[in-house]
């Protein structure tokens, strides 16, 4: 940088505080991630933490338990609302995971290189939430031991999918999605699990890591070969961010029920999915880097990024409520006009503007730039918009169906007890995947962060 | 500080002289088609004239160019906001185009005092028979009413002064007088001017557009138009830089590396805009209610159905492939005609849109609607290289000026 005597950073518009800490050298940053997994000893938090997301984890095993040998009537779904929690709970944690996804790919391609300390973490938060949301498709088959009919594989039942509906084209979509963050996920771990290995001081430990590592030395070929393949699988990644919620955002909108069949639908779950994502990642850091003292890697304007992220992304939300409301009126279709009315007026109405409220309005607080510097107020809007987004889908789901075609099937849903057990219950797997993660795996990618030191870019240059 | 010397010796980026010819041209080209276009409101409908007629075209060509430019106001407001060199290269460029905007008002002015009635069928309320439609008609009539249509024209045309107005005042300023404050005060702008700018958009699509077919309305509609009018001026935009980068004075400043950025946006904005689109008619198609799907059915039936497959493959497939190429993205020239082609593209989209509405079954091709864009082009180009030429060609005393050439001498992603 030829001006950087200039001293003209004061009115820079846009950020300049560093992505890592000054002071740092390649062992520190090493040192630093690396003794989270194998020197500090586990500590007493941990153990708290995980102890109560494994008891919220017995309660989802428990509420699947008694689904199979009970059956779907457990829960609150009946006539006319056939389709409830379930599906709620699955686009609301399959929306959660395309945080990761966009931060670890996009973002990538993108050349921001603040991704960089925050994108394992999103990446492997990805992964679990497609794993919560994949339950609910299975269990909810009713004889989840059946769940492979849902695949085109030749047998003598002359059964054969149904090409035409977007639920086929879930399994598709999110079996790939699934595959290709597990695949992006373990690729960016390979040069870390070296790591790991060449530092851990335990037989065992270096036997795991090292199998892991898969033969990873670090050579000058090693590393031309795993950019192209991580760039490749960033490409790859790319499509999926938008395909996913695009066809779950189709379940809906290709079915011809008001509140439902909607064009704005895939372009508004998709931004809705990132913005559930974003305030997931926030919600999950802001603990994280405080309790284990990541200040340095995590920095602020990781958190001030990813609000602005969640601002913009809540403001496409903003954009469709507001063609729903505007075209259910312009319509003059008295169906669409009596499903919006009926959203913001009807039964269900606090849950309605409860999610006005939680999406839409408080979300404003981060044009401010104070609340956007303050990492409480961040935390809360995060949990705020997490709620938000499912009391989108319950509204979504619920108020579209329960005031169907025919008055005389009108009727009312409210959860069971076993509904929300099992979504407690995804809650706890979620998070007690999250703690084995935190406890075994370098929650920051070692390498990358090694390439964003300032050392790392003379010797660049030097070369 | 070599760059900044460059300043000091007066170096101003001028626009290339060529572009007096090329304005002058351009108006020729501009008036010439105007008077026959205005010939062809008093030719016989037999020919294709007619008042009828000159008033379709009109709105194709209006929406066409009014596009561009605000195209350009929304690009602008982008590149404030995410910053970058791509956006730096090409600020001059988005500015001139969206000072064709007052242009683009008077032209307006025809079509709002005289237009009406031969394009809307909401004009005709109390005359229309049909009970349906009259019954919807009666329905809408608070919203799809002349006076309520140009009080809305009004406010989207207020705010999009506001926006033009500040943005290109700031920039000018600073050029003047190297405060940094007013990035500052542009970026700020930006945040909630993008806002107005989705939903002036948005709401003018369905006004001047949509409502042709009062009966048929789609949620999906104003983000076609945000994406569609931003590809018709990223395409205009990159065209005019590779028309610029190859001669004195930015050859040699706007380089390969930039030109790869701005392919990679048109790329984005090309998959964007079939996203739209695609969504939009998975949707009515799958769930196949007869009001909707109409409006669809009016689009394919009678020969419209080979404009559509066109749009698919030429306005999406074919650039899509192309543009994955990263020797064509760094190739100025290639890039500059795939631009060009994408531009002619957006014309032909458009015109499927619109003209289907007035020849509902059968295709028909309109002679008036070709003269109408070609003459409020001719205009639009000779305003624009007018505008272009009053400010150096690139914001000499931006912060981050020396970045962004810089970034074209080393960038090579």
């Amino acid at each position: 940088m030829p001006e950087s005597d200039q001293p003209h950073d004061e009115v820079r518009v846009h950020e300049t505080t560093p992505l890592i800490e000054p002071g740092h050298t390649f062992a520190s940053v090493t040192d630093k991630i690396s003794s989270l997994v194998l020197k500090r000893r586990t500590p007493l938090g941990w153990f708290i933490g995980f102890g109560i997301s494994f008891m919220l984890f017995q309660l989802f095993m428990l509420a699947v338990t008694n689904l199979v040998f009970t059956g779907v009537g457990i829960f609150g779904t009946n006539q006319p609302v056939g389709w409830a929690m379930p599906i709620i709970n699955f686009v609301w944690w399959i929306g959660i995971g395309h945080a990761g996804t966009l931060i670890s790919a996009i973002l990538l391609l993108l050349r921001q290189e603040w991704r960089t300390s925050i994108n394992r973490f999103a990446e492997a938060m990805t992964l679990f939430a497609v794993a919560c949301a994949g339950m609910y498709p299975v269990f909810h088959l009713g004889r989840p031991w059946l769940a492979y009919w849902l695949f085109p594989y030749p047998n003598t039942m002359g059964i054969w999918p149904q090409f035409r509906s977007p639920l086929m084209w879930d399994v598709f979509a999110v079996s790939t999605y699934a595959t290709v963050s597990a695949l992006f996920w373990f690729i960016g771990l390979i040069p870390d699990f070296a790591t790991l290995r060449d530092r851990a001081k335990s037989r065992g430990w270096q036997i795991l890591y090292g199998l892991l590592a898969m033969g990873w030395r670090g050579s000058a070929r090693h590393w031309a070969r795993y950019e192209m393949a991580y760039l490749l699988l960033a490409g790859l990644a790319t499509p999926l961010v938008l395909s996913v919620h695009t066809i779950v955002s189709f379940d809906f909108a290709v079915a011809q029920l008001p509140g439902w069949h909607a064009t704005i639908f895939p372009p508004y779950f998709v931004a809705g999915a990132i913005y559930a994502g974003f305030a997931m990642v926030l919600t999950l850091t802001i603990p994280l880097r405080k309790f284990y003292g990541l200040e340095d890697f995590i920095t602020d304007r990781h958190l001030r990024n990813m609000a602005k992220v969640m601002l913009a992304t809540g403001l496409i939300v903003a954009y469709g409520y507001m063609m729903e409301a505007f075209f259910g009126w312009y319509s003059a279709n008295k169906y669409e006009r009596f499903m919006i009315w009926n959203r913001m007026t009807g039964p269900y109405w606090q849950f309605y503007w409860a999610l006005i409220l939680c999406n839409i309005v408080t979300p404003q607080l981060l044009w401010i730039r104070r609340i956007r510097h303050s990492t409480l107020a961040l935390f809360i809007i995060s949990l705020v918009v997490g709620v938000g987004m499912w009391l989108e889908r319950f509204v979504i789901v619920v108020t579209s169906l329960h005031r169907d075609f025919l008055p005389s099937s009108w009727g009312m849903y409210w959860p069971t007890v076993w509904d929300w057990s099992m979504f407690i219950g995804t809650i706890g797997l979620f998070l007690t995947l999250l703690f084995l993660f935190i406890r075994f795996l370098p929650i920051i990618s070692i390498f990358e962060m090694r390439t964003i030191l300032p050392q790392a870019e003379v010797e660049e240059e030097a070369a | 500080m070599a760059e900044r010397t460059r300043v000091e010796q007066n170096l101003t980026y001028a626009t290339p002289r060529e572009s007096a010819r090329y304005q002058q041209r351009a108006l020729l080209v501009g008036a010439l088609f105007l008077v026959l276009f205005i010939v062809g409101a008093f030719l016989p409908i037999t020919i294709g004239g007619g008042i009828d007629q000159f008033f379709h075209s009109y709105l194709v060509g209006f929406m066409f160019w009014l596009g561009v430019a605000m195209g350009c106001l929304g690009l602008l407001m982008l590149q404030h906001l995410t910053g970058g060199a791509w956006g730096l290269v090409i600020r001059r460029v988005l500015e001139a185009g969206t000072r064709v905007l007052p242009l683009m008002f008077l032209l307006f002015l025809p079509l709002a005092i005289f237009g009406l009635p031969h394009l809307y069928e909401w004009m005709h309320r109390t005359e229309i028979t049909e009970k349906a439609l009259r019954a919807v008609l009666e329905a809408k009539k608070n919203y799809l009413n002349p006076t309520f249509f140009l009080i809305r024209a009004a406010v989207y045309f207020a705010i999009w002064f506001a926006l033009m107005f500040f943005l290109n005042r700031w920039s000018a300023d600073q050029d003047r007088t190297a405060e940094r404050r007013y990035s500052k005060n542009m970026t700020a702008l930006s945040g909630p001017g993008i806002i107005l700018f989705v939903l002036t958009t948005t709401f003018a699509s369905v006004d001047w557009v949509m409502s042709l077919d009062a009966e048929w309305f789609s949620t999906i509609y104003g983000l076609i138009y945000v994406a569609g009018w931003t590809l018709s001026a990223f395409s205009f935009v990159i065209a005019v830089m590779v028309w610029l980068a190859t001669r004195p004075p930015l050859e040699g400043e706007v380089r390969a590396a930039h030109f790869h950025d701005l392919g990679k946006l048109l790329l984005a904005f090309v998959m964007l805009w079939a996203y739209f689109a695609f969504s939009q008619f998975l949707i009515i198609w799958s769930g196949n209610i007869p009001e909707e799907a109409e409006w669809y059915l009016n689009r394919l039936r009678g020969g419209w159905g080979w404009i559509g497959v066109a749009v698919v493959l030429l306005h999406f497939a074919l650039p899509f492939v192309l543009l994955l190429s990263r020797d064509l993205k760094r190739n100025a020239r290639r890039l500059a005609t795939i631009a060009l082609f994408i531009l002619v593209m957006r014309f032909v989209d458009l015109y499927w849109l619109i003209v289907p509405e007035f020849n509902r079954g059968h295709f028909k091709f309109e002679w008036m609607s070709i003269v109408c864009p070609i003459a409020f082009g001719g205009l639009w180009i000779a305003f624009f290289f007018w505008q272009l030429r009053l400010r150096p060609l690139l914001p000499i005393n931006d912060p981050y000026f020396d970045e962004a050439i810089e970034h074209g001498k080393h960038g090579g992603h």
